[in-house]
């Protein structure tokens, strides 16, 4: 039984619907696109396009759910991140730009232009603006957990699902534990953060509070000294979710 | 395998200012493989608990669907242990006073950990 969720080959309604975009007929770029979504449900090039369709035509909370659908297929999807990085622009969200940009630039190293659009979108943001906390948001790549690795708030970032952000958790309370132990057998005192460095990604997990701690996703393009610099005003922000909730 | 190549590169290692000792470690067992001017610390506990936490380390990274891991950093109120994955089941692990050159370490452990095969 063949499966007809994501088609084999690039299908010809992906360009007609393209090129419909790009003569800026997009009731019907939309028409075809949301057809081809119908039939290849998986098919992140087609939830792609309704991205750009829709952002074409000034709706960008329905271009985000699209873009977002696309990342759902396939977790790296250059043009996903890039139109995420460019609503965010839009709204004045640099902070937001920057980090899908660094996440298209990890997925696509080659790529010129998201370089470009990076240092643009660097170059944009206010010298002293810090980096918006959002520990509830799922994309943000912050995530809560308590110490038996349950997940409290947040999640991985963008194209990483709740599943994913569940298996973590459940390995990051038993990294704090050991890490924890190695400090204090060593004689180095209190732990303060594990960071793991990897050609995907760096990953930062901290203490938070007894119950809590705090496991923080970046890019590998993402400069050390700032990741730790955020994680550290992170860990205050999950401070106060904690008190609140 | 090479005994001589890896005491060179401790020795690298340990010359930064700050560094109380390194250690080459087999990761998967947490054994001393080679061991250079580890002052105060017992290398067979740094070892194991180094290999401990970059096993946790490499268990995070899976479930997040990242790659492999390449360096790890414990850092601690009075000190940090770093490991950077060699070759062969192999990492190469410096433990740290505080006020160590991090980011000059860093960039040697990841440079001299792949030699170590």
């Amino acid at each position: 039984m063949s499966d007809h969720s994501s088609p084999q080959q690039s299908p010809s309604f992906l360009d007609l619907g393209e090129r419909l975009r790009q003569r800026g007929q997009l009731e019907a770029a939309l028409s075809v696109a949301q057809a081809g979504a119908t039939r290849y449900p998986t098919f992140a090039a087609v939830h792609d396009l309704i991205g750009r369709i829709l952002a074409d035509q000034g709706d960008d909370e329905g271009a985000r759910s699209a873009w977002l659908a696309t990342l759902e297929c396939d977790a790296t999807h250059p043009g996903a991140l890039k139109g995420l990085a460019f609503l965010a622009f839009r709204r004045r969200d640099f902070g937001d730009a920057e980090r899908y940009l660094e996440a298209a630039a990890a997925a696509s190293p080659r790529d010129t232009s998201i370089l470009t659009a990076l240092d643009r979108v660097r170059s944009m943001r206010p010298a002293n603006a810090p980096e918006a906390i959002n520990i509830e948001d799922p994309v943000a790549g912050l995530l809560l957990l308590d110490n038996q690795g349950l997940r409290l708030a947040g999640g991985l970032g963008s194209g990483q699902d709740e599943q994913m952000a569940d298996a973590a958790a459940a390995t990051a309370a038993g990294a704090a534990r050991e890490a924890e132990r190695a400090a204090r057998l060593l004689g180095l005192g209190a732990w303060q953060h594990l960071m793991i460095e990897g050609d995907s990604m760096r990953t930062a997990l901290l203490p938070v509070a007894p119950q809590a701690m705090l496991l923080l996703r970046r890019p590998p393009t993402a400069p050390v000294g700032r990741l730790l610099a955020f994680a550290s005003r992170a860990v205050q922000a999950a401070r106060t979710w904690l008190g609140n909730s | 395998m090479n005994p001589e190549r890896w005491q060179r590169l401790l020795d690298d290692a340990t010359a930064i200012s700050g560094v109380r000792g390194a250690i080459v470690v087999s990761a998967e067992d947490g054994l001393v493989v080679h061991e250079a001017a580890v002052e105060g610390l017992e290398t067979s506990d740094v070892a194991a608990l180094a290999s401990v936490v970059v096993r946790r380390a490499e268990s995070i990274a899976t479930a997040s669907g990242d790659s492999q891991v390449r360096l790890c950093t414990l850092t601690a109120e009075n000190g940090t242990v770093i490991a950077a994955q060699g070759e062969h089941g192999l990492w190469l692990v410096a433990v740290t006073e505080p006020d160590v050159e991090l980011g000059r370490l860093r960039l040697m452990l990841g440079v001299l950990a792949p030699a170590l095969g």
